[in-house]
C-alpha cells in the first residue's frame, strides 16, 4: 500500500471500529554520515526510515500503535483502540482541528545540499586541519560528518492537515593531545554554514585540549563559578524536564503551581521561542501553530510548557510545546528553542567579575548526577582556576554540587555570548553564567 | 524472513564495488509500553518496528546503510549504497550460507497476554509503593515488553536467527514533606516471556523504590572529599561496568582510545579482582543466544586476580586487532551498525567478610544502591551517582547521606579496591554507547574502595 492510501484506510477503519476521533502522524527521512580516521572513511552510514503512528481517541482517553510494515490497517487500530481503553486517567486529551499557520524560512544549509563527494573531503580537511594545528596532537579520536531531511505529517479526522520539513548538518573533531605521560581529548562541532570553516572548528577543539595540560583537582570547599556559555547549556538541558506542565501536574517538578514567583535572581529571563530564525517551526507535533513566550521574566516565573491535553487540564491555552520524539512515542512535552536572554558583558569581562573562583568548562554524567525531579546535581567537572580575574591553572576531578533553583537565584550576571545546541526538536541556548557560591568535592 | 536466493542477490549487491565482507541484518521487533501514575493508566503504546540494514567491509573500512523498507529492491539499494563508499579491487564470493535457529519461544509469549493482566501486575507495584508510607507523595509504575526476532547473513557462510523477549517493571517514588521531595527507583527485568513474573514480585519493587525514597527525604547532604567508600553489590556494579568495562571494549580498544590498550596479561586491578561478562546467563536481561554477528554468546574472562585477560570483540575491531570476535557485537535496532557492547558483566565472588570491610573503614560512605554513570574510556574518568548513600564514622554506619556523586579514574580505581565479598548479585540497566541503548546487566559483590572523591554539597568530611 502505498503512504496515502494506508493513511486513508487506517482513518476511515479507526472511525468504523468506534473512534471519536483519529490521528495519524508520518514521518519519513534520510540521513548520511561519515567518519573520517588517518584520511580515509572509517565508518559510513545512510539510511531510509519512515513510521506512521496511530492516535485514537475514546470518550477523551488516547491509545497509540505505530507500524513500520504499511500493510494491515485493521490490526494497527484494534492495537490502539486496546490501548485507549485501559486509559483510566481522567485527563481528557484532545486533538487540534483544522489550523493556519505562519510562514517560516529555515536558513539556508549548503553542507546539506552538497555531493557526499564534497561532504567526505570536508570531513577529511577537518582532521588535516586539526592534525595541523600543534605538534602535541597525537592524533584524532573520532571525526563525524552528518546531514539529513525529515518531513512530519499530521492528518486527523477533525480535518487537521499539517506537513513541515526540516533538514540538519553538523559536524565535530575530537583530537587527542599529548604530552608525556599525560593525554586529553577535546570536542568541538559546527552546524549548518558554520561546517564549511573547518580551520576554525580544528583550532578550537586543539586549543581547549592544550589548555588541559597540567589538570589537576583544587581543594574542596566553597567556590565562586562561572559557567562557560557551552557548558551552562549542557547543564540547563539537564534541567528542562522541571518546565514541562505534565511533570510539574504529576508531582515530577518544584516548577509545580510557582507561576507568578520568583524562582530566580533579576538576571535570569528565558524565552521558548519555536519561530527563532535559526530553528523556526511553524506548529508543534500536534498541530498546534507555534507561540513565543516568556518563560522566566526578571527571575519571575510565567509559565509552565503545555500541550493540548496539560492545558486542557490547566484551564489554559497549549504553549505550542506537544512533543513526539518520533512517531511511535505518545505526545509528551519538549521545549522548542529555549533559551536564556544574554546580557552585556563578554566572558573576558565576565571572567574579571568572577573575580577568584572556578570557570567550569565540562560536565559530564548528566544522565546520572542531575534529579530534575529535586533539583539536585553533584557533577564530575573540568575548567580553571581563576585568581584575581586571572587563570592560574586547569582544573580536573573535582565535582560541583548544589541545587537547579538555589542556582537560578545566585546568579549574579549573565554574560553577552549566548550559544545553542545542535538544532532539532529542541534547541538550547545559554550565554555564560556567574553564580555565587556552589560545593566543589576536589582532594 | 527472506529467501536465500534473495540474501544471495542483496550480499552479492553489497560486495559489487570490491568489499571483501557484507553482511544482511533484519528484525521485526513488537513492544507494548504502558504507565501508570498515581494508580491510574496513563499511556499505553504498541509498537512494530521492522527494518534492514547492510554492512560492507573493506579492510578496516565499514560502511552501512539501512532502510525501514524491506522489500527487495529496497534492500539492494541500500546494498549497493554502503558498496559505493568503498571501492577497492578485491574480489569476493558469498560462501554457501550454514541455516542455524537459535530462537526459543518464550514460555508465555506477549501476543497471549492481555493489557487488564499487565495493568495487575502494575497496580500491585502501585499500592505496595504508597502503603509503605505516608510521606509517597508520587508512584509512576511502567511496564514494558518486547519481541524481537532478529536474522543475519553474512559472506561467510552465517544464516542464524535468534528470538529476543524482554521484559521490565520499573517504579519511580516519590517522597515529599514540607516543600523537600526526593526520589527512590527499582527497575528489575529479564530476557523472558511474561514469565518472567514468576522471578520478580511487583510489590516488593514498589516498597523497595518508596523506602529509598523516604530514607533520602530524611537524609543530610553527603559530605564532599577523598576518603574510603564501601559499594554493596547489585547496581554498585556500575563502578566496574564505567571504570573498566566500556574501556575493554573493541570501539575503543582497537583504535588505541583506551587506557587498557596492550595491557592483556599485566596487572591492571588489585589481586582480589576478578571480573567476567557473561551473555550466556539463561534469561538474564543482558543475555543473548548469539550476538547481532551471528556469533553465539559466551562467557568471556575479562581480568583474573587483577590481569587483564581478554577484550570484549566486534568483527570489525577483530580485524584492527588481529583478534576473534567475542560474541559482543550488539546494537539497539536495525538503525544502528553493531559494535563491541557488553551483556552482563561483574566483578566475580571474592572471600572478604562484608561486615568487616565496614568495621575497618573508619570514616568515609557507604553507597547502598548506585545510580547511573558514565566514563570517558580515553582517559578512563568516570562518575557515577550514589542513589543511597550512608554515612561512617569510626566503622559504624550513622546516618542517610543524599546527592553523591563518586569520581575517579578507572586505572586508579581498580588498583584501590581492597575487600570483596562473597556474594555476588546483578541488576539491570540499559547502556548507551555507539550503537544505541541496549539491556546491560551489572553486577559484583558487597567491595571497598580504599580512596575514591565523593562529590556532595554537604562541606567537607
Amino acid at each position: 500500500m502505498t503512504y496515502n492510501d494506508f493513511r486513508k484506510s487506517v482513518l476511515d477503519t479507526a472511525l468504523q471500529l468506534g473512534c471519536d476521533a483519529a490521528e495519524t502522524v508520518f514521518i519519513e527521512g534520510d540521513s548520511f554520515r561519515v567518519g573520517i580516521l588517518d584520511q580515509e572513511i572509517d565508518s559510513y552510514s545512510v539510511s531510509r526510515k519512515f513510521g506512521i503512528g496511530l492516535r485514537v481517541q475514546v470518550e477523551g482517553r488516547n491509545g497509540y500503535a505505530y507500524t513500520e510494515k504499511l500493510e494491515d490497517p485493521e490490526e494497527l487500530c484494534r492495537r490502539a483502540l486496546d490501548n485507549a481503553r485501559v486509559i483510566s486517567s481522567a485527563d481528557e486529551h484532545p486533538m487540534q482541528g483544522p489550523q493556519t499557520y505562519a510562514e517560516v524560512t529555515a536558513p539556508e544549509d549548503p553542507v546539506c545540499d552538497m555531493s557526499e563527494r564534497e561532504k567526505i573531503e570536508l570531513a577529511l580537511d577537518a582532521e588535516r586541519k586539526a592534525l595541523a594545528v600543534d605538534s602535541h596532537v597525537e592524533r584524532v579520536a573520532s571525526n563525524m560528518l552528518s546531514t539529513g531531511h525529515t518531513t512530519i505529517h499530521i492528518t486527523n479526522t477533525l480535518g487537521l492537515n499539517a506537513r513541515r520539513s526540516s533538514s540538519f548538518s553538523y559536524s565535530y573533531v575530537s583530537p587527542i593531545v599529548r604530552d608525556g605521560e599525560e593525554v586529553h581529548d577535546s570536542f568541538a562541532f559546527r552546524t549548518g554554514r558554520e561546517m564549511l570553516d573547518t580551520a576554525s572548528m580544528a583550532e578550537e577543539a586543539v586549543r581547549d585540549g592544550l589548555a588541559q595540560f597540567g589538570a589537576a583537582p583544587v581543594a574542596s570547599g566553597s567556590y565562586r563559578i562561572l559557567f562557560k556559555n557551552i557548558t551552562a547549556v549542557d547543564f540547563f538541558e539537564a534541567f528542562t524536564p522541571m518546565f514541562s506542565a505534565d511533570n510539574a501536574q504529576k508531582g515530577l517538578s518544584p516548577l509545580a503551581g510557582r507561576e507568578g514567583s520568583a524562582i530566580g535572581s533579576a538576571h535570569v529571563t528565558i524565552y521558548d521561542d519555536p519561530l527563532y530564525p535559526t530553528n523556526p517551526r511553524a506548529f508543534d507535533d500536534e498541530g498546534t501553530p507555534s507561540v513565543t513566550k516568556t518563560v522566566v521574566e526578571n527571575g519571575v516565573f510565567r509559565t509552565l510548557l503545555h500541550n493540548l491535553k496539560t492545558a486542557k487540564k490547566a484551564g489554559c491555552t497549549s504553549t505550542s510545546n506537544a512533543d513526539r520524539p518520533s512517531a511511535a512515542s505518545p505526545v509528551g512535552i519538549a521545549p522548542s528553542n529555549f533559551y536564556m536572554a544574554p546580557g552585556t558583558d563578554d566572558f573576558d569581562a565576565m571572567k574579571k567579575r568572577l573575580g577568584n573562583g572556578l570557570i567550569i568548562t565540562e560536565v559530564s554524567g548528566l544522565h546520572a548526577g542531575v534529579n530534575p525531579v529535586t533539583g539536585d546535581f553533584s557533577l564530575l567537572s573540568k575548567g580553571f582556576l581563576v585568581e584575581n580575574g586571572e587563570i592560574v591553572r586547569p582544573v580536573e576531578q573535582i565535582t560541583i554540587a548544589g541545587s537547579f533553583l538555589k542556582l537560578l537565584s545566585d546568579i549574579e550576571a549573565v554574560g553577552s555570548d549566548l550559544k545553542f545546541t545542535l538544532p532539532g526538536s529542541t534547541m538550547l541556548g545559554m550565554p555564560s553564567i556567574l553564580v555565587s557560591s556552589l560545593m566543589v568535592a576536589g582532594k | 524472513m527472506i529467501k536465500e536466493s534473495s540474501a544471495q542477490l542483496v550480499l552479492e549487491a553489497a560486495l559489487s564495488t570490491g568489499g571483501d565482507f557484507a553482511e544482511l541484518y533484519m528484525e521485526d521487533t513488537v513492544s507494548n509500553s504502558l504507565m501508570m501514575v498515581n494508580g491510574d493508566v496513563d499511556n499505553a503504546t504498541s509498537a512494530r518496528v521492522t527494518g534492514a540494514g547492510v554492512r560492507v567491509f573493506s579492510g578496516v573500512r565499514s560502511a552501512y546503510a539501512y532502510t525501514a523498507d524491506t522489500s527487495l529492491d529496497a534492500l539492494i539499494g541500500a546494498a549497493k549504497a554502503a558498496a559505493a563508499a568503498l571501492a577497492s579491487d578485491s574480489r569476493m564470493t558469498v560462501v554457501p550460507f550454514r541455516p542455524a535457529d537459535y530462537s526459543v519461544a518464550p514460555r508465555i509469549p506477549y501476543a497471549t497476554i492481555d493489557n487488564a493482566a499487565r495493568i495487575a501486575k502494575m497496580r500491585e507495584a502501585h499500592l505496595a509503593a504508597k502503603a509503605y508510607s505516608e510521606e509517597i507523595a508520587q508512584a509512576i509504575v511502567s511496564l514494558a515488553d518486547i519481541d524481537k526476532t532478529m536474522f543475519v547473513c553474512n559472506t561467510e557462510g552465517v544464516w542464524a536467527s535468534d528470538r529476543r523477549p524482554r521484559m521490565r517493571i520499573a517504579v519511580q517514588a516519590v517522597a515529599a514533606k514540607d516543600g523537600d521531595s526526593q526520589t527512590g527507583s527499582d527497575s528489575p527485568g529479564y530476557a523472558r516471556g511474561f514469565e518472567g513474573f514468576e522471578l520478580i514480585d511487583p510489590a516488593a519493587c514498589g516498597r523497595e523504590a518508596a523506602r529509598q525514597a523516604v530514607t533520602m527525604l530524611h537524609a543530610d547532604e553527603c559530605p564532599a572529599g577523598v576518603m574510603p567508600v564501601v559499594i554493596d553489590g547489585g547496581f554498585g556494579g556500575v563502578i566496574f561496568h564505567e571504570a573498566c568495562g566500556h574501556s575493554l571494549e573493541a570501539t575503543s580498544v582497537s583504535k588505541g582510545n583506551s587506557v587498557f590498550c596492550g595491557k592483556l596479561g599485566t596487572q591492571i586491578a588489585a589481586p582480589c579482582v576478578s571480573a567476567v561478562d557473561d551473555g550466556t546467563m539463561e534469561g538474564e536481561w543482558g543475555s543473548l543466544h548469539i550476538d547481532d554477528e551471528g556469533t553465539p554468546a559466551r562467557r568471556n574472562l575479562l581480568i583474573e586476580n587483577g590481569i587483564l585477560k581478554g577484550y570484549l570483540i566486534d568483527k570489525l575491531g577483530g580485524r584492527r586487532m588481529g583478534m576473534e570476535p567475542t560474541g559482543s557485537s550488539r546494537r539497539q535496532d536495525y538503525t544502528f551498525a553493531p559494535t563491541s557492547r557488553m551483556t552482563n558483566t561483574f566483578i566475580c565472588a571474592g572471600k572478604d567478610d562484608p561486615e568487616e570491610m565496614i568495621r575497618t573503614m573508619g570514616d568515609g560512605i557507604f553507597a547502598a544502591y548506585m545510580g547511573g554513570g558514565s566514563v570517558n574510556p580515553l582517559t578512563g574518568e568516570f562518575n557515577f551517582a550514589v542513589r543511597e548513600g550512608y554515612l561512617v564514622r569510626d566503622g559504624k554506619i550513622v546516618a542517610p547521606v543524599r546527592g553523591a556523586t563518586l569520581i575517579g579514574r578507572g586505572a586508579d580505581v581498580l588498583m584501590k579496591i581492597d575487600r570483596v565479598g562473597p556474594r555476588m548479585w546483578m541488576a539491570q540497566g540499559m547502556c548507551g554507547s555507539l550503537s544505541g541503548s541496549i539491556p546491560t546487566n551489572v553486577g559484583q559483590p558487597r567491595i571497598r574502595v580504599s580512596q575514591i572523591t565523593v562529590g556532595g554539597k554537604g562541606g567537607t568530611l
